[in-house]
């Protein structure tokens, strides 16, 4: 690691302040940071240490709407573990957080250091190759080389896929974050918080440099409704999803009233999938209308030469999610 | 604000202040190991995969090898040193050995130290809970079995019984 300047703010002013200085980068636990900067992809001449905020930005606050308000600095562990995210709307978070790494890794990385982190790409994440995205080489080195851990869907010149578990879950229960830029607050749907288009020379986020996410909101979900999240991977422990999917879905009458449907791991960003989730409302929960919203979900899918699994495998989990949610 | 370069900070490690110069831009683990002599925690993958490097902050487990050592001052730090008592073992210590639940060793002392903050939060853990909190170290030789037998006649010693292991088998018990 190469050195740099630590810097512990006393206030969150005095941090967007700081990390808005050029070669400075933000630190919540580390958990990725440290490794990329032990890899040398990331050489930051100061690293501001928002842990020195912890007493202010690690909570999970009931909201008099029911709804939830977290901390940026709360712990996977400590989603997974709070009795407010106990109910059936918010399995889809709390599955997702329990999942993640491992417990060890839990215990220290943050809701929002997951919402953040760099994709786990091969080519950006050592130092050995130069690609488009890694601003190093001329194009996308995973479009024609070892992908089959990249997208299959919502790529342009850059296949990289986009490496959080808690998005998905977050964007499926119509999330919003709170960021800070120098003294001002902004309040945005987390959907934001991804670029529309996801270029390569483009940052992995929409954040303004210097500027913070200091809470997460889960706003209150409709009543009845109930959320899941499941995903595939090739380890049972400390592995990033292949493919995931998180879904909320509100059952009444035996009839399905309202169903949101969001893909992780198969694209640069997460995907909402409103179209596929459309075709839910007003049918009764069955195996065979599920596979018809997985079909939906994937129909847009232009796999790579490694990644064909994807598809299949990525339509059994939208399947599970489903079952998951109504049985 | 911590310029590069060496610092100087008292760490609080298995109940001793210690006071240590060391390169400001060092991991926990880094400093444990090659500035304090406190070789017992194993340095492994490097990326927070294989748990080898586990140590306790504040009594939870967590990997020192992703951790800076700037982060972890003010914090009671506890490593395999601090876990047993003088010349007598603790009982996760003998359990290992007297099961077999270490063969190389390498992944050892970051399971004794995960394994105990488990029993301290849970003092009579199911199989299914064993299994799950040790999900983050990796063990390559004893196949987890007797590691996790060892955890679970350790936790019924600290309870004060005194039972006969379990003999379930790779083919089913």
């Amino acid at each position: 690691m190469k050195p740099f300047t630590y810097i512990l703010p006393r206030s969150l002013p005095e941090a967007a302040t700081a990390a808005a200085r050029k070669g400075a980068q933000l630190k919540a636990a580390g958990i990725d940071l440290i490794d990329r900067m032990k890899e040398r992809i990331e050489t930051p001449s100061e690293v501001v240490n928002l842990l020195s905020l912890k007493g202010e930005l690690s909570y999970i606050k009931s909201e008099r709407d029911s709804g939830l308000r977290i901390g940026a600095l709360t712990t996977l562990n400590d989603l997974e573990l709070d009795a407010a995210l106990g109910a059936a709307q918010f399995g889809a978070l709390r599955e997702a957080a329990g999942r993640t790494a491992t417990p060890l890794v839990r215990n220290r990385a943050t809701i929002v250091g997951n919402l953040l982190q760099v994709t786990r790409c091969w080519y950006l994440r050592s130092a050995a190759f130069g690609c488009l995205h890694g601003k190093k080489g001329p194009a996308c080195l995973a479009m024609t080389g070892e992908n089959r851990y990249h997208s299959v869907m919502g790529y342009f010149d850059c296949v990289r896929v986009h490496p959080s578990n808690l998005a998905p879950a977050l964007l499926a229960l119509d999330a919003e974050f709170t960021s800070q830029l120098g003294d001002r607050q902004s309040r945005r749907k987390l959907s934001e918080l991804f670029p529309k288009e996801a270029r390569a020379m483009l940052a992995e986020h929409t954040l303004l440099p210097g500027e913070i996410v200091t809470a997460i909101h889960v706003p209150a979900q409709p009543a009845n409704a109930r959320s899941a999240y499941r995903e595939s991977r090739e380890k049972l422990s400390f592995d990033w999803a292949t493919t995931a999917c998180a879904a909320r879905i509100v059952v009444e009458g035996g009839k399905i009233r309202t169903a949101t449907l969001v893909l992780g791991a198969v694209a640069p960003v997460p995907m909402p999938m409103p179209e596929a989730a459309k075709l839910l409302i007003g049918e009764a929960p069955s195996d065979e209308l599920f596979q018809k919203v997985a079909n939906a979900a994937y129909q847009s899918a232009v796999p790579l030469s490694q990644n064909v699994y994807k598809v299949q495998v990525g339509k059994a989990v939208v399947r599970e999610t489903l079952h998951a949610i109504t049985r | 604000m911590i310029d590069p370069g060496k610092v100087l900070a008292t760490f609080c490690i298995n109940g001793e202040e210690q006071a240590c110069a060391f390169v400001s831009h060092r991991t926990l683990l880094e400093v444990l190991r090659e500035d304090l002599q406190l070789t017992g925690t194993k340095h492994g993958c490097e990326l927070g995969e294989c748990g080898a490097c586990t140590v306790q902050i504040n009594g939870v487990p967590v990997l020192s090898c992703l951790m800076l050592a700037v982060d972890a001052i003010g914090q009671q730090i506890r490593t395999v040193e601090g876990l047993a008592d003088g010349p007598a073992l603790h009982p996760l210590q003998d359990a290992f050995a007297d099961l077999g639940a270490a063969q190389c060793g390498y992944c050892t002392p970051g399971l004794l130290m995960t394994a105990e903050a488990l029993i301290a939060r849970d003092p009579c853990p199911s199989r299914e809970a064993i299994k799950q909190g040790l999900a983050g170290n990796l063990c390559r030789c004893t196949g987890y079995l007797k590691i996790f037998e060892a955890v679970e006649l350790a936790a019924a010693r600290m309870r004060g019984e005194n039972p006969v292991p379990k003999r379930e088998t790779i083919y089913g018990s």
